[in-house]
């Protein structure tokens, strides 16, 4: 069978570029908000080094996410806030990060307004940590939701939290805090064993063209999770590996899903 | 059955005001947030220039813009619908590629090489007008030659040669066309099948089409009427070396060997005749030639048919009994291009002996008698030569030539009255019969049409004066000594347009707006012209629309009353049964009846009665070129409109599965058509494919452009008349044969051609 | 309540292009982009051949998976069963062209996503879609499933059944087409209406 058009169906990727790098770094600013807001909670002394990046990486993931729009200059970027959409993951998103940031930036504030020190800080960290876990789940739901796009099945909704979690404990580690290398080595494991399962869970064409478009990103970053999980001795090295093969992940799991089921 | 557009759903016109406005609006500064259609929108009549079927047409103008054109119930062309061409007919007028001033080439350059200043029109036009009576002067009026097409052309084309006194003005659609059909039909019936092809659709029950392009051509309101029949339960056949679109839609697909045509359609009078199924009560009432036919086609069995055509005997058999038994609501209408193999005239001859056999000429569901409609031309005194290009509508009746003119150039070559465009470039090399040293070329694309292009290179670089008048800078307008860039069809008054019909309609075309840039209407420009060469009394009228006002008043009309209408439509006599009521009948052939067996053709030493002569064989390694229409294109006309470009950029070329597999290409591939004198055309995409013969390859028409100020269309593509460097005349009715012209097919590397949506978004700006 | 909706005789359609060349008109759509677009589709051996021509667009379903995931309710359907987009409030975060099994949106450069609404416009002014008034094969039929005589309902009948694409989804799609060429024709996920 052979195809020919009059007009072009919109056929071409629609997250591309910044779109796509937004679901890279969600990973980052959701997973460092988590983390700071852990440590908040623990009141561990590692705590205002991350509230600080957690800080930092929502903010440029924001500005990404703003840079990357067409609609950069128009009003209707506040509709987000203005709206109540429930059922939108994106809408979800949106309020994650931004109270995740909200809470973030309060606690810092406090050493210079004191006003804000009224606010208890277990309330500010709660906040934080429930917006925190939001946009780490956001992007897997974004993605699950479009039932016509078979490479992106349930198993995101793992996938990208974990992945996520892999990525701000490479951080972590990078940053020398070393209550990070073990979780570091558990979501290593476990990113593994998800890659290893995940083309299992994909059928017929979508796999095809996973297999096709996908495998060898998808190879690579499974060997680069892999190894960092055997060198754990070697900290650093595990970290950046881990960090490496995660960011990769959510690239290519990101571009390669925007196919549609077959049948048109 | 008539179908119905509907008057439909209530729609609360609040819930759909909220699109758009919901919401606060504050610092939206969207394009969407004022569309065209929000604005003060004007309508306007005018008549479709996208192709040559010229569908009335209403547009909507905003300011300086039309946005939209649509089809109107009250017009017979286009019944309230269009086709893609004409829906995006408005975006040629705003093409930034347009020709925007007078050009003349700079003198000492050559032509070809694109050199030009910008003139005044004023400057222009005298400076042609002082060649033209130089060339008057030293060669005689006949010298120079007036090629067109399109509404406009009758200005340049019939009105200003016979007034100058030049019978060298030739249409393409003619002799590149429709001539063999048209000649055929002349000396069958006595009656031009036309512009616009009498064919009454919706009543019949079985249609043959053969080599028919429609659904291709998108002729709009034949499409309707096709697909009305279609509706109605006509059944179909379809016989096309090429699985088209209307082998798509079909009952029967007869996959022909090319250039067979003529052989099926002997074996189908052959079944017809010998097993009696024909209407010999019309044959006797209205015909003449019967006896002879009938011992004619006695060996021209399905059999004989089976060997040369590669159809199956038994299914020719079955198709002439089916459609015998559908008579006289069984129809062959006859294609509009027909020049094929250079024995044209003898298919169409044949196609219509078989017509006749049917019943169906002047009868429902077969050919209706298409009258013109009454419209007076205004009074002028009377030229000094009749216009005699003809058009698609056929060959003009001149048989006489007026005292004074030497006969026009191609004058012997052929035997019908048609005029041959393609043999009028020769005598511009040779000086046979006599030289022509000056040409008028408008709104045709030389290059695409006529046979043998370096032929008219080489002719055109001979001339002493060529002038072109179009829209855009199409390769052989920037050949031109003098450019005259013309308003388009939305921008300026035309003459009417007459149609012969079913039910006969005049149509007008209104200006939507004021030409843009420096450009001038076609008949401002032929005035101006003929006032600088002494043609001054045949141009009696003030303004343009005294013209037309004149002519309304013939029928009773004036020019305001037709702005409110756009198109008057008469009564016609479509039927037989109309013509017999008056005491007559509609055949003006000889004898006054439809002529099976022509004592003119037997006369002039053509066979009276049609012959099935074998095509020119495909040489080894070659496939036949085959070609055809876009349903979004028009010829060579439309490969610079954004909208239509958009739809489809580039032809690609049809090869056979099988044959790709042995020649290595794979879907994606690219090749170069290359011809046996080695002419090479593309790089274009290969489109493999099970809907064509092994013996051929198909392109459509209109690619290939080589003209660089046009940046959409320029090296996209192939062309075919690039390819096509023989023609087989056809002697009787002048027609250039096109198809046995061969190809072969070489691996291309993929061209670095920037996308059209590129091209189109950086020409905005 | 309506449901509006559209019916494509794919035996009338010759896939000619004149409805997709009328949108681009009628809704200024930017290059690049489609709201409607022909698929040509060829299927079997010469010379048993079946070729589809089918016109695709925006299908408004009842249950469109584009309007939940608009995170600033810029994508509503609205009480006529159309599936709009409010321009002033798409932030062209490609959520809903993601959700979209048709392809039937994109994002123009203007900022916003742009897709097929049958013409509300028109509508609004008791007019038929652009796309319905020009087609020249009668192929198109535009009206309510919820009222019993319309044509639309009266040509699914007339037809025996109607078909939507990718029906598996349970979108309710209401762009319907008719009288496919072939059992292969449309897509093997085919189902009646």
């Amino acid at each position: 069978m052979s195809e020919f058009f009059y007009g072009i169906p919109n056929t071409e990727p629609f997250w591309t570029g910044l779109k796509t790098l937004h679901y890279v770094l969600v990973g980052l600013a959701g997973g460092m908000a988590v983390l700071a807001a852990i440590l908040t909670l623990r009141q561990h002394p590692d705590r205002n080094r991350y509230l600080w990046l957690a800080g930092l990486f929502i903010l440029l993931d924001m500005f990404v996410l703003w840079a990357g729009s067409s609609a950069r200059w128009y009003f209707s970027q506040f509709w987000l806030f203005l709206s109540f959409e429930p059922r939108a993951p994106i809408w979800w998103g949106t309020w994650g990060l931004s109270s995740a940031l909200a809470s973030v930036g309060l606690i810092l504030l406090k050493t210079w307004v004191p006003l804000l020190k009224r606010i208890p800080e277990m309330l500010l960290g709660t906040v934080m940590l429930v917006g925190g876990l939001v946009a780490l789940a956001y992007p897997g739901i974004a993605l699950v939701v479009n039932e016509n796009r078979p490479v992106w099945n349930e198993m995101m909704l793992v996938i990208f939290p974990v992945t996520a979690l892999l990525m701000v404990l490479a951080v972590a580690m990078l940053l020398g805090s070393a209550w990070a290398r073990r979780w570091e080595v558990m979501a290593a494991a476990v990113t593994v064993a998800l890659l290893v399962a995940y083309p299992l869970t994909l059928q017929g064409e979508a796999r095809e063209h996973f297999m096709r478009e996908g495998l060898l990103v998808y190879a690579t970053a499974g060997v680069l999770v892999a190894v960092a999980l055997v060198l754990f001795r070697n900290p650093r090295l595990a970290a950046g590996l881990g960090l490496a093969g995660a960011v990769g992940l959510r690239w290519m799991l990101v571009q390669v899903g925007q196919i549609q089921a077959p049948g048109l | 059955m008539k179908l119905q557009r509907r008057s439909f759903i209530k729609l609360s016109a609040a819930a759909v005001g909220a699109m758009g406005v919901g919401g606060v609006a504050v610092m939206s500064n969207r394009a969407k947030a004022s569309p065209w259609y929000h604005k003060e929108v004007k309508t306007v009549y005018s008549i479709c220039e996208n192709c040559f079927w010229r569908c009335g047409v209403k547009v909507s103008v905003v300011g300086n813009r039309v946005y939209k054109a649509d089809g109107y119930k009250e017009n017979p062309k286009s019944r309230g619908m269009l086709c893609p061409r004409g829906q995006g007919a408005p975006a040629q007028t705003y093409d930034p590629d347009r020709l925007k001033k007078p050009l003349i080439r700079v003198e000492g350059s050559e032509r070809g090489s694109g050199q030009y200043r910008e003139a005044s029109w004023e400057e222009a036009l005298d400076y042609i007008a002082k060649k033209m009576l130089a060339l008057k002067e030293s060669h005689g009026t006949e010298s120079i030659a007036f090629f067109g097409h399109g509404t406009g052309d009758f200005w340049f084309v019939d009105f200003l040669p016979a007034a100058w006194g030049s019978p060298n003005a030739a249409k393409p659609s003619v002799s590149l066309c429709t001539a063999p059909r048209e000649v055929a039909a002349q000396y069958t019936f006595g009656r031009a099948i036309g512009g616009h092809e009498p064919i009454d659709w919706p009543n019949s029950k079985y249609i043959v089409l053969i080599g028919h392009h429609i659904g291709e051509d998108t002729h709009n309101t034949q499409l309707q009427e096709f697909s009305e029949a279609r509706k109605n339960g006509a059944k179909l056949v379809v016989v096309d070396p090429r699985f088209s679109t209307a082998a798509a839609k079909a009952d029967r697909w007869l996959p022909i060997k090319p250039g067979t045509d003529t052989a099926l359609l002997l074996a189908w009078i052959h079944v017809l005749v010998s097993e009696n199924l024909y209407d010999r009560e019309y044959v006797e009432k209205y015909t003449l030639g019967m006896d002879k036919l009938i011992p004619h086609v006695k060996d021209f069995t399905p059999e004989w048919a089976e060997q040369i055509t590669e159809i199956p005997a038994g299914v020719i058999r079955d198709v002439a009994r089916e459609m015998a038994a559908q008579k006289p609501r069984a129809i062959l209408p006859p294609t509009r291009h027909t020049v094929w193999y250079g024995n044209d005239t003898q298919r169409m001859r044949a196609s219509y002996i078989l017509n006749v056999l049917l019943g169906n000429y002047g009868r429902e569901g077969g050919f209706y008698i298409a009258m013109p409609p009454f419209l007076e031309a205004f009074p002028t005194p009377p030229l000094p030569l009749v216009p005699a290009a003809g058009g698609c509508a056929g060959p003009a009746a001149v048989t006489e030539q007026p005292e004074g003119f030497r006969p026009r150039a191609d004058a012997g070559k052929f035997f019908a009255q048609s005029t041959a465009i393609q043999e009028l470039i020769e005598p511009m090399i040779t000086g046979k019969p006599y030289p022509i040293r000056g040409l008028f070329a408008y709104g045709i694309s030389m290059f695409h049409t006529i046979p043998n292009v370096p032929r008219t290179r080489e002719a055109i670089k001979n001339l002493d004066l060529y002038v072109a008048i179009d829209v855009l800078p199409k390769e052989h307008v920037m050949w031109a000594d003098v450019i005259l860039p013309e308003a388009t069809f939305l921008e300026r008054y035309d003459d009417f347009v007459t149609v012969a019909h079913k039910t006969p309609f005049v149509q007008a075309r209104f200006p939507a707006h004021e030409p843009l840039w420096d450009t001038k209407p076609g008949w401002w420009i032929a005035r101006e012209l003929g006032k600088r060469i002494g043609l001054e009394q045949f141009f009696p009228w003030q303004t343009f629309e005294e013209y037309l006002n004149t002519r309304l008043m013939s029928v009773g009309l004036d020019l305001e009353t037709m702005r409110q209408m756009g198109t008057m439509v008469q009564r016609g006599r479509p039927w037989l049964t109309d013509w017999e009521k008056e005491g007559r009948l509609p055949f003006n052939t000889t004898s006054g009846k439809i002529e099976i067996y022509s004592e003119a053709f037997a006369a002039a030493g053509f066979d009276p009665l049609p012959k099935y002569e074998e095509p020119q064989p495909v040489p080894q390694g070659y496939y036949r070129l085959l070609y055809g229409r876009s349903p979004v294109h028009t010829f060579a006309r439309t490969q610079n409109n954004p909208v239509l470009m958009e739809q489809e950029s580039t032809n690609a070329v049809w090869l056979n599965t099988e044959e790709a597999a042995r020649l290595g290409f794979k879907r994606g591939d690219w090749a170069f058509m290359i011809n046996p004198d080695g002419m090479r055309e593309g790089p274009l995409p290969v489109r493999v494919t099970e809907r064509i013969r092994k013996d051929a390859v198909y392109i459509t028409h209109g690619f290939g452009h080589k003209g660089k100020g046009l940046s959409l269309a320029y090296g996209r593509g192939a062309c075919d008349a690039h390819l096509q460097n023989h023609y087989t005349l056809d002697r009787i009715s002048g027609g250039a044969g096109l198809r046995n012209n061969f190809v072969r097919l070489e691996k291309a590397p993929r061209p670095r051609l920037r996308s059209v949506v590129q091209i189109i978004r950086e020409r905005r700006g | 309540m309506a449901r509006l909706a559209m019916l494509i005789d794919l035996k009338a359609c010759v896939g000619c292009a004149a409805c997709s060349v009328a949108c681009k008109m009628e809704n200024e759509v930017p290059v690049g982009g489609s709201r409607l677009w022909i698929r040509e589709r060829e299927m079997g051996t010469f010379p048993n051949l079946t070729v589809e021509y089918r016109p695709e667009q925006c299908a408004h379903c009842e249950n469109p998976p584009c309007v939940p995931v608009c995170p600033t309710g810029a994508t509503y359907q609205n009480e006529e069963g159309l599936v709009l987009v409010d321009y002033h409030k798409c932030i062209a975060c490609s959520a809903c062209v993601a959700a979209c099994p048709y392809d039937a949106r994109f994002i123009s450069k203007a900022g916003y996503v742009e897709k097929c609404t049958f013409c509300a416009h028109r509508l609004a002014r008791n007019e038929e879609p652009a796309c319905v008034t020009t087609c020249p094969t009668y192929a198109r039929v535009f009206g309510d499933l919820d009222d019993p005589d319309s044509d639309i309902n009266k040509a699914i009948q007339a037809a025996g059944q109607g078909h939507v694409l990718r029906p598996e989804l349970g979108l309710k799609p209401k762009v319907i087409y008719v009288n496919p060429p072939s059992k292969q024709g449309l897509t093997r996920k085919e189902a009646q209406l």
